[in-house]
């Protein structure tokens, strides 16, 4: 039972890691598939809107032709989708493996969450698995995803996920035959009730600042301060493991409203913590990511609990809370990637104002100040829309003491410029994702003391 | 439990405020047609860098652009041409502005007491019709103005017939 639970629960994982697993690898599929940075957006995005679109009817298909079977069915699909996408060699196969991968997934959780209860005592603890299983896969997945694009491929991302797929599905297979030959499975079916708006709702404001809890702060360690992805892989590893060193507290005492409230105030004062950065340092992001985690875990398992509770069918209602969330999670990125993407442009003026202000501020003698300007604009040349390493437009440093150190002070001062105008570019997009995680307490206003609406 | 929730947040944003969040952006430059006081000149080199400076500023507050757009567009053909098309200003406002900046940079220069009101006196006549392409290249190497100004007078302006005269003795 334990082992049907943890599968159920690593499956979850799995298909709810892939909407945001891709994230670090971005930038390699669009080198490498020679495409708009627009359109590689939609290797997110699709997974996520057809995973919304999908979910619902993948619960009536589960309600109707039996969880395990559903479930069976969905990793299979998506086992092979995943192939699909690892060997996609143009952009359109890309887009469309990922887009049936999304619905494979769909059948696969709501599935899982109504194979859950039978394997964890009661629906309540069903629930409350189920959606930490999501949150912290959810959490793992850019990490993931950027260790093996860096370690192996892009590809390597979803060619490791066939095998787990296969294991997963065939771990089902019994119940999926058992299911097959009962006649049970129509007498189960009860009429669904409506599902829980607010709660829903607040699901969605949730999942659109978590889009930028997990996608920003990666974006901003590899794009804006030139991190390794293995380096922001282990960075942004602290939300995940908040989110699972919070699901680990005794809370079952505190109320479903409060502890969704907290968590959003959470996540909010963590995401307005990432808009005010006082430096680009790692350290500097370890206490928002910390609210972030411990956030995301109170709220979405609060809300989940409340969508779901006392509501039947559970697959449903989980379909319901699948689409709200990931909805959310395409009006985050649909949102947010304009809102920095302008304001890195912006930005990128700013700091070269800065940069030359400071240069010809600076003590080096005019012959060298125009020598460094020339090789400081290749480099800024050559490293196209990123943000560039300065280094190596001040070699060979001088050797007259003097002048090595005010080309030292002059190198530090325009790194210090880049890195505030690479960290100030993510502020005002951390600041509207702390607007929609403040804007979901509305929703868990409406939804306290509704429990049956 | 809400309670705990706000004070922590509360708690880290006003930490980090407090820290200089809010600043933490790309440092603002300065409005050029503001003074800008001269680092104590020590020297023909130090002199020149401040000559230069000020007259970017002069030339940039004529133009109603920062000193550091102004810098990038004069350093080439192409920034001088991508300048013009960009700010739609024509070649003829780009030199009266190039030289109403080295005028600038004399008198901050004479402020500053890098220069003689004996010396800056025939420099102004100078600059007010010296070619844009030698003004160019003086805010780009201003050392000539410190180094050798009766060569550049009389280069420049045929100022000086005579080398060993009045001014010989009166530049600082």
């Amino acid at each position: 039972m334990s082992r049907t639970r943890t599968s159920l629960a690593v499956a979850v994982g799995l298909v709810l890691a892939d909407s945001s697993v891709v994230v670090l690898a971005l930038p390699e599929i669009y080198r490498e598939l020679d495409v708009s940075v627009s359109a590689v957006t939609w290797v997110l995005v699709a997974f996520n809107l057809v995973l919304a679109a999908s979910a619902l009817p993948a619960a009536h298909a589960a309600r109707r032709m039996g969880p395990a079977r559903v479930t069976t069915a969905g990793l299979v699909v998506f086992g092979l989708a995943s192939l699909a996408c690892g060997l996609a060699g143009d952009i359109a196969v890309l887009l469309t493996a990922r887009c049936v991968q999304a619905v494979g997934g769909a059948a696969a959780i709501c599935g899982a969450l109504e194979l859950l209860p039978a394997v964890s005592g009661s629906e309540r603890a069903a629930a409350v698995h189920w959606a930490r299983a999501g949150t912290i896969g959810a959490a793992l997945g850019p990490g993931a995803g950027g260790v093996l694009t860096e370690l192996i491929s892009w590809q390597s991302i979803f060619l490791l996920q066939v095998p787990a797929a296969c294991v997963l599905s065939a771990s089902l297979l019994g119940a999926a035959v058992r299911e097959g030959r009962a006649s049970t499975i129509a007498a189960e079916i009860r009429p669904a009730g409506r599902p829980h708006l607010s709660a829903n709702a607040a699901l969605a404001l949730v999942s659109a600042a978590l889009a930028a809890a997990l996608f920003l702060v990666v974006l901003l360690l590899i794009e804006g301060w030139r991190m390794s992805p293995i380096a922001a892989a282990a960075a942004v590893s602290v939300v995940p493991i908040a989110a699972f060193a919070t699901g680990r507290l005794d809370l079952g005492s505190i109320g479903v409203s409060e502890r969704a409230a907290a968590g959003v105030i959470l996540l909010a004062g963590g995401l307005a913590a990432l808009a005010l950065l006082p430096s680009a340092t790692v350290l500097a992001t370890i206490p928002p990511q910390l609210l972030i985690g411990a956030g995301l875990a109170l709220t979405l398992e609060a809300l989940t609990e409340t969508a779901l509770e006392g509501r039947a069918p559970q697959a449903i209602h989980g379909g319901w809370t699948i689409a709200a969330r990931h909805l959310g999670v395409v009006a985050g990125l649909l949102v947010l990637t304009p809102l920095f993407t302008a304001d890195l442009d912006s930005q990128r003026a700013d700091a070269e104002q800065a940069g030359t202000a400071a240069l010809l501020d600076s003590r080096l003698d005019s012959t060298e100040k125009i020598a460094l300007a020339e090789r400081l604009g290749e480099r800024l040349e050559a490293e196209g829309d990123k943000v560039p390493v300065l280094a190596p437009a001040f070699e060979p440093l001088p050797e007259d003491p003097d002048e090595r150190d005010d080309a030292l002070e002059l190198r530090a001062r325009l790194q210090d410029e880049l890195d505030r105008a690479a960290t100030h570019s993510f502020s005002r997009s951390f600041a509207v994702a702390a607007a929609f995680a403040l804007a979901a307490l509305g929703a868990i206003a409406l939804a306290r003391g509704r429990p049956s609406l | 439990m809400v309670v705990l929730s706000t004070l922590i947040a509360l708690g880290l944003l006003g930490t980090y405020l407090a820290l200089g969040g809010s600043a933490y952006e790309p440092t603002e430059v300065r409005d050029p047609c503001q003074p800008r006081p001269w680092r104590e000149p020590e020297g023909i080199e130090e002199s020149a860098e401040q000559f230069a400076l000020s007259a970017l500023d002069g030339a940039a507050c004529e133009l109603q652009v920062t000193r550091e757009t102004l810098a990038v567009a004069i350093a080439s053909g192409e920034g001088r041409r991508e300048f013009i098309e960009e700010y739609g200003v024509d070649e003829a406002r780009l030199e009266a502005a190039i030289r109403a900046g080295l005028l600038r940079a004399v008198d901050d220069a004479e402020e500053a007491g890098a220069l003689s009101p004996v010396v800056a006196v025939p420099l102004r006549a100078v600059f007010e019709r010296i070619p844009v392409e030698e003004a160019i290249a003086l805010i780009e190497d201003a050392r000539a103005i410190f180094e050798d100004v009766r060569g550049l007078l009389g280069r420049e302006a045929g100022f000086l017939d005579d080398p060993g005269g009045l001014l010989r003795d009166l530049i600082p």
